[in-house]
């Protein structure tokens, strides 16, 4: 399957690796199916590129290698529509952002992803998170959650 | 939009399949019980947009961005994605 990208021309994918989110994600709900593609310089970074639209891709990162505390609670409604009955069969990735100081990770909507299935959602997590944790080099611990 | 009053305990219903009841009502504040399919995500409308606002502020993001995070991350060599031809090393 060949996607024509704006960051990364153009590529080829295997069908079997694309995953399929029914609900796309907030904001790009037309965007329902995406390829999980590993950045060229770094491997702590992964592209989530919309197979529809070329132009489309969030950067995403394994949260526990910038957050180490951070433990997410979804709630079981959140987890159903995946068809996991627990995390334990879940990817669970934050998209990247940027604000003025610098780069940020969406702690408080993760994506959820079902390995198996090919399927994938942003989730709520429940508790205080940030939808703008900022990365420094002094990491303040997260709070606990309720 | 439609207006109905409802008194605690009551419901209404959407489509054939949510049910929205009050659960308590005190002072200024309403509980409101929400019964839908769980395919269908029910979310409190300012978090939503919020996160809608986050996914299309993020979406703009280009590789040349991100290209110092490495520098926040721990030990460990599970990054979130496996490169599409075979592995890196």
């Amino acid at each position: 399957m060949r996607i024509n990208t704006s960051r990364f021309g153009r590529i080829d994918v295997d069908p079997a690796d694309v995953l399929h989110f029914p609900s796309g994600l907030p904001g790009l709900e037309d965007c329902r199916d995406w390829a999980l593609l590993a950045d060229a310089d770094n491997d702590a970074l992964g592209w989530l590129q919309s197979v529809a639209r070329g132009d489309v891709a969030l950067a995403v990162v394994s949260p526990r290698r910038f957050v180490p505390d951070y433990q997410v609670r979804i709630p079981r409604s959140e987890l159903t529509p995946l068809a996991l009955s627990d995390m334990r069969q879940a990817q669970v990735v934050v998209v990247v952002g940027k604000t003025a100081t610098g780069l940020t990770l969406n702690l408080k909507a993760p994506i959820v992803i079902n390995l198996e299935a090919r399927t994938g959602r942003q989730v709520v997590a429940s508790g205080e998170l940030p939808l703008q944790y900022e990365l420094t080099n002094q990491r303040p611990p997260l709070k606990k959650s309720a | 939009m439609l207006v109905l009053s409802r008194q605690r305990d009551e419901s209404i219903m959407i489509g054939d399949n949510i049910v929205v009841t009050i659960v308590d009502i005190r002072g200024d504040k309403v509980r409101l019980g929400i019964n839908a399919p769980s395919e269908i995500p029910v979310h409190r409308q300012e978090v939503y947009e919020a996160i809608q606002r986050e996914n299309m502020r993020a979406a703009r993001l280009e590789p040349g961005d991100t290209q110092d995070i490495g520098k926040f991350a721990g030990r460990g060599n599970n990054g979130p994605a496996r490169p599409p031809e075979g592995p890196r090393r």
